[in-house]
């Protein structure tokens, strides 16, 4: 099933150079914007300028891998009717839409993921990580993290037949609480202190801060335990609705 | 009868009529439609929240206050949605839609003018929220810059919206057309309008001289709002380009329409010419 999800992805090559260019133009501004926001300072809240284009450079990469800006697979099956098929198969179906987008996020990152972040090493200074099998594990979790989110979110197409609105809702607020759209630490401290409380950071800026070093050593082992709770956490929550609306198509379906 | 004044307004109410039906389609899914509409202001209004959240860590960006920053952002976005509200028909994922599903086919048989019929196609109600919104930042950034305002002020602001109004909206002509072509090219456009929307945004000496004289030089964006707000906030335009050059938004917007629309006269009689 991973394979397939893989595979599908490298079917439309010329979408993928397109959505490369398009990372690439809008990463260049968010980096001006970052640049100049530093100024003169060599440091901001444990960020280096080095570090904040690098931070830029992994969240532009990571938009077609985690679907930042929205994934609405399993709201289509459900809403289709496709959920139905996809229960006579011999598998747990929670395990099966995990397989399909662990292929799907796999693709995007070795289509679109490795070339951006070969641009932003070679021509914007980009650093790699600092300790890269943490990393990889951290990166690891952000994609289950956020496929688990992403499930709950599409699951709400039981409940009602225009979940799209609710999606493109916890889309936008996914952008902020997960760092896409500025670095956390910036962030005023009470803003911080709340997110620290949602699954939000360890989708994408736990990985980033492990990435540049901003965590290390015991710190960066917390921030990555902390990833893993969430992970299980939202399965078990993605198992346990799955099962709800189930029973509720069940009982729609007669 | 053949007088222009009555052929146009003719065209006016027939497009008033369009819009009308649609909203009126709009309306029935009541919840959905409330959602969308809060969820289509929430991913501007958090991104500009991110920005303002995270600028007092840093005191100004590159010696522009929060105040004066809202001003070219509130400027884009109000233009850009109000763009979007009018010229919609036109953006490529909905003409492409059209020309697969043949409704744009069925625009050709119809008696009444084709352009018309576009622009009354896709008016999405649910970004009356955004304008609110853009509306928002613009007064914010009005009452906090230290600007006398005058009538030529308000008046150059006004022009520079229109402009930008004309501008995007030509863009998303030529990418409607270009869907006539081939539908890769939606990407294409998507860097210019959306990366376009994006640049202005924001104060372009930040960019760096080669990408801010792409974008003054060869597409001339510089001039839409980001020369007008210079001149309000008494700043001297880059490369000592003259003082009237703040005052050009309202020729550079409709020049870009008349190309396109020139454009896409081209791209139908094209189509037509297919047999499609």
């Amino acid at each position: 099933m991973a394979r397939l999800g893989f595979r599908r992805q490298f079917a439309y090559p010329q979408a993928a150079l397109w959505g490369l260019l398009t990372n690439t133009f809008f990463g260049v501004l968010r980096i001006a914007i970052l640049v100049a926001l530093f100024g003169r300072r060599p440091q901001v809240a444990g960020y280096t300028v080095q570090d904040a284009i690098t931070y830029t450079g992994i969240t532009q990469l990571m938009i077609a891998t985690l679907a930042l800006f929205g994934w609405y697979d399993f709201m289509r099956a459900v809403h289709r009717g496709e959920v139905v098929t996809d229960l006579l198969r011999p598998h747990d179906l929670l395990a099966f839409w995990t397989a399909q987008d662990a292929g799907r996020a796999a693709g995007q990152f070795v289509l679109r993921g490795l070339p951006m972040l070969l641009l932003f090493t070679v021509a914007f200074g980009a650093k790699l990580p600092v300790g890269p099998v943490l990393t990889a594990v951290s990166l690891l979790l952000a994609w289950a993290l956020s496929f688990a989110f992403r499930f709950l979110v599409n699951s709400a197409a039981f409940w009602s037949a225009d979940a799209v609105g609710i999606g493109r809702f916890a889309w936008a607020l996914w952008g902020l609480g997960c760092g896409f759209l500025m670095p956390l630490a910036f962030f005023p401290s009470w803003l911080q202190q709340i997110l620290a409380w949602t699954p939000f950071p360890g989708m994408l800026n736990t990985p980033v801060e492990v990435w540049l070093g901003v965590k290390t050593g015991h710190a960066a082992l917390v921030a990555v335990w902390t990833q893993a709770a969430w992970t299980v956490a939202l399965f078990w929550l993605a198992q346990v609705v799955l099962a709800r609306g189930l029973r509720r198509l069940e009982v729609a379906g007669g | 009868m053949d007088r222009p004044g009555t052929v146009l307004l003719g065209h006016l109410r027939l497009y008033v009529l369009l819009l009308r039906a649609q909203m009126r389609s709009q309306g029935v899914y009541r919840v959905s439609f409330a959602l969308d509409a809060v969820a289509a202001a929430l991913i501007t209004g958090l991104e500009y929240a991110a920005f303002a959240l995270v600028l007092p860590r840093f005191g100004t960006l590159s010696g522009w206050t929060l105040g004066e920053v809202s001003l070219l952002y509130g400027l884009a976005e109000l233009a850009f949605v109000l763009m979007d509200l009018i010229f919609g028909g036109f953006d490529a994922p909905n003409l492409s839609a059209h020309i697969r599903t043949g409704t744009f086919t069925t625009f050709l048989l119809r008696p009444a003018p084709l352009p018309v019929q576009v622009f009354g196609s896709d008016f999405a109600l649910r970004r009356l929220t955004r304008v609110a919104l853009a509306t928002g930042i613009l007064a914010y950034g009005v009452s906090q810059v230290a600007v006398a305002w005058t009538p030529g002020d308000v008046a150059l602001l006004a022009g520079s919206i229109l402009g930008m109004i004309c501008f995007f909206g030509g863009l998303f002509v030529i990418g409607g057309t270009l869907t006539f072509w081939t539908v890769d090219s939606v990407e294409a456009m998507n860097v210019l309008t959306y990366g376009g929307r994006a640049l202005i945004s924001y104060p372009m000496d930040i960019y760096g001289a080669a990408l801010r004289k792409t974008f003054t030089y060869v597409l001339p964006a510089a001039f839409l709002s980001y020369f007008p707000v210079l001149h309000i906030l008494g700043r001297s335009l880059p490369d000592g380009l003259p003082g009237w050059a703040a005052f050009v938004s309202p020729v550079t917007g409709p020049l870009m329409l008349a190309a396109a629309f020139a454009f896409w006269t081209v791209g139908v009689r094209r189509y037509q010419g297919t047999g499609t």
